[in-house]
């Protein structure tokens, strides 16, 4: 176990290190000054005096070598300071933390709905495995994935917002306006979900010990509920925490359309405006995180699986 | 489940297209009820401040929307002129100075005096900033310093008559001293307008409260939420659903929509940007005007404000709008003329050795279509083009250098301030830094130079007029279609005047009536 966690902390470390580094190459690598797309962002309008670009390139110390600006973030963040954004020249831990806060309601609740709905399709499909039933979950379920998000949203905002006037369409101010975005981001991870419970199921129903338990008289109910649905559920803690590292920072269309001030737009700001110290800032903090949370996954996976255990010993 | 959810959503959205198909013909915008002093109403803006508060970012834009920061003059679109507003009188005491005479009264939201003092320090946070405004940087503005507690005097580098201009800017709006710790500004508490920003929630919203105290008399709203929305889409759904009162910047493909709703007015204003196909005159074969004119002749603009603008845009007649006081006077739309495109290109010498290229920024999504429509034009007058969608920031160093044959863009002409000075500066003189034609005139510098320094604005009007001719007589590029700035009102809201450059949204008397 302290040898699982050395690796994972090692490739934590590495993530993180890697992703920065990549990060702070994007404003470099693709075209245009960054000098100007960070002044662009702050002053509206093309013409840019070149007195201004090169006193704030000269001011940011853009000027020096790419690795000394890559070591100089490194040694700050390595002391806890996330530096300065580049547009606004307030703290980027200021902005960062509050949209990780938003960020991650939004994905637990994402991946709560996303559960509920797969517990129930998929358990209902393992049990109906080849009747009508599991046929019809299953094209739903595969309709879940075909729905673009970009379009999905739109038509909720008109069915629910504009004709049914029950819910916001946009904001972040309350349970009600969590509805819309979480019900479009929760289709795709349902779909997998179901998928994995069902196949999970499946698995578990076919079992030498659940054949062996209906063998010792235990009812068809009650050796479901004990043997077959708690392992039928085991792949979803690995792919929740799969699907939890990815929504992080992968929400970034269903946070503009719907006026979200999370991560997933922070980033794409910081990317757009070339504002270097904030893009890494919140990419390293979403990095971080997924690393974090696929190895609590696969802890708690080998704590339900005897099995992953003993292959980690 | 698998097909009736999907047929719930089609139903709404054949149902909400019905609707907007019939059109619901209701007259909107006029409310017959009084005002309700305790009201409070929801706008919905495009952007959020990125560069926190700094009144020389666009934030100051916002605040100055949101009723907050106010400046020392203003410019009213409708007299064409600047007004009094923090300062009531100001003149011109020597070639370089300006004199502003401060209202006398007026308190800023903290309890503070406006003073002459108060007015220099917040000026002199705008001119020390790393990335100084366009509007008040140290290249146009020498120094600001108090004469006495009512006097600011303004020195320029260069006689300039346009001072009184740059200090109707929302960047030289004024903040109380307490306003400004350190490097950071705090609007909080600190303007003078008839609104105070209470809370912030960054990237979402503003709170701002009434000013119980204005100096410009009651205010009729009890305050005002201004949210930042950067997708169209959402704003346009707000305003119809009446979760914001007001949305700015109303994309075309929400026109229909809104138009149809009887409890919404759309409100339509020339904006001061034109979209422009620009040519590259320093390069072949652009850089013969007969090439350039042939060009012209041979582009149907009117089809194109109606296909691609679909009708929320205007035919351009010239580099400017016609509604603006500096407008060519008679000038028409050019009529497309395949036949005298067809002689210029003869005259010109033209032959088809390669394709020439256009540019559509991709930030501007109805330029690939706009780009279509000009080589399916310029391809009936033998003139192949092939279409090269980039982002701006990927093609600028190419533009600057005078690498393109042709590349569609737009500007802002009072991005800066209310006069086009800045722009056609900018934009078409020899040494403009942002002269993308790569143009130079003799003539027209000299009428831009004799404008620069002319104060009675009818006469500099007349200048830039002149300047503009010479502009399209010599085709430099074509002007294609003056966009328009669109805003939606929920037709409850009283006293709402449209400002095509979003700088005043929320005032004393915007109200709304009691539901």
């Amino acid at each position: 176990m302290m040898l699982f966690l050395a690796r994972r902390t090692a490739a934590l470390v590495v993530a993180v290190l890697l992703a920065s580094f990549v990060v702070f190459l994007i404003p470099y690598v693709t075209p245009g000054d960054p000098v100007r797309k960070i002044i662009r962002s702050r002053v509206a309008g093309d013409a840019i005096d070149d007195s201004a670009v090169q006193a704030l390139s000269a001011q940011l110390g853009l000027q020096d070598p790419l690795w000394t600006q890559y070591l100089r973030w490194l040694g700050r963040f390595a002391s806890g300071d996330m530096g300065l954004s580049y547009t606004s020249r307030t703290p980027v831990a200021d902005q960062v933390l509050p949209a990780l806060w938003v960020t991650l309601s939004l994905v637990v609740m994402t991946l709560a709905v996303a559960a509920l709905i797969a517990v129930i399709l998929g358990i209902a499909a393992a049990l109906n495995e080849g009747r009508a039933a599991d046929k019809a979950i299953t094209a739903v379920s595969q309709a879940f994935i075909a729905m673009p998000e970009y379009w999905l949203a739109p038509m909720l905002v008109l069915v629910f917002a504009l004709e049914l006037s029950v819910l916001p369409s946009a904001g972040w101010e309350g349970p009600t306006s969590a509805v819309l975005p979480v019900a479009v981001l929760a289709l795709r991870p349902a779909s997998h979900f179901t998928s994995a419970v069902r196949e999970g199921m499946l698995d578990a129903l076919g079992a030498e010990h659940v054949t062996a338990a209906r063998g010792r008289g235990l009812s068809y109910f009650h050796t479901v509920r004990k043997h077959v649905i708690p392992n039928g559920l085991l792949p979803l803690t690995t792919l929740a925490a799969v699907w939890f590292a990815g929504l992080l920072g992968g929400s970034v269309i269903i946070e503009v359309i719907f006026a979200i001030p999370g991560m997933g737009r922070l980033l794409f700001d910081g990317v757009l405006n070339s504002d270097i110290p904030l893009a890494q800032g919140a990419v390293v903090v979403v990095v971080g995180l997924a690393v974090l949370l696929t190895t609590a996954a696969d802890l708690v996976h080998g704590l339900l699986n005897p099995q992953v255990r003993l292959r980690h010993a | 489940m698998r097909s009736s959810f999907p047929l719930s959503v089609s139903v709404g959205l054949v149902a909400l297209l019905s609707l907007s198909a019939c059109g619901f013909s209701g007259e909107a915008g006029k409310s017959s009820q009084a005002a309700d002093l305790d009201q409070r109403i929801v706008v919905d803006n495009f952007r959020a401040p990125v560069a926190d508060w700094a009144l020389e970012s666009d934030a100051a834009y916002i605040l100055s929307l949101s009723g907050c920061l106010e400046t020392l003059t203003r410019y009213d679109e409708t007299q064409g002129k600047i007004v009094p507003s923090l300062a009531t009188e100001w003149k011109q005491v020597s070639d370089l100075e300006w004199d502003f005479t401060l209202r006398e009264g007026v308190k800023f939201q903290d309890g503070a005096a406006l003073d002459a003092k108060a007015v220099v320090t917040s000026l002199q946070n705008v001119l020390d900033a790393e990335v100084p405004a366009r509007a008040f940087s140290p290249k146009v503005v020498k120094a600001v310093k108090a004469i006495d507690d009512h006097t600011v005097r303004v020195t320029t580098p260069t006689e300039s008559p346009l001072v009184p201009y740059r200090l109707a800017s929302v960047n030289t709006g004024v903040l109380s001293p307490a306003a400004f710790k350190g490097d950071t500004v705090d609007p909080f508490g600190h303007c003078t307008g008839p609104f105070t920003p209470v809370s912030e929630k960054p990237k979402q919203s503003l709170t701002l409260d009434r000013n119980e105290d204005y100096w410009g008399g009651q205010v009729k709203l009890a305050g005002a939420e201004i949210r930042f929305i950067t997708d169209g889409a959402t704003r346009t759904a707000q305003v119809q659903t009446g979760e914001a009162d007001v949305s700015l910047s109303i994309p075309v493909s929400g026109l229909a929509a809104l138009e149809s709703d009887s409890k919404v007015k759309v409100l339509k204003a020339d904006s001061p940007r034109t979209a422009t196909l620009y040519m590259n005159n320093g390069k072949a074969p652009f850089d013969d005007v007969e090439f350039r004119k042939a060009v012209r002749s041979a582009l149907d603009l009117d089809a194109l404000a109606a296909s691609v603008y679909e009708g929320a845009a205007i035919p351009a007649s010239g580099p400017f709008a016609p509604s603006e006081p500096w407008a060519i006077e008679g000038a028409q739309t050019p009529k497309q003329d395949v036949d005298a495109a067809k002689k210029l290109l003869a005259s010109a010498g033209y032959t088809a050795s390669r394709p020439l290229e256009i540019i559509a920024i991709v930030e501007r999504a109805e330029f690939a279509d706009v780009a279509t429509v000009i080589q399916e034009n310029l391809k009936a007058v033998g003139v192949p083009v092939k279409i090269q969608t980039k982002e701006y920031a990927a093609v600028e160093p190419d533009l600057l250098s005078g690498n393109y044959d042709m590349v569609l863009s737009q500007r802002n002409r009072l991005i800066d301030i209310a006069d086009p000075i800045g722009f056609l500066t900018a934009d078409y003189t020899c040494d403009g830094t942002y002269n993308l034609s790569h143009f130079c005139n003799a003539e027209y510098d000299k009428k831009i130079a004799q404008a620069a320094t002319t104060a009675d604005a009818e006469a500099r009007y007349k200048l830039y007029a002149e300047a503009g001719q010479i502009l399209q007589d010599q085709a430099v590029n074509v002007w294609l279609v003056n966009e328009q700035a669109i805003d939606a009102v929920r037709t409850d809201l009283q006293a709402h005047v449209q400002d095509p450059l979003a700088r005043y949204v929320l005032r004393a008397e915007t109200a709304k009536s009691g539901s």
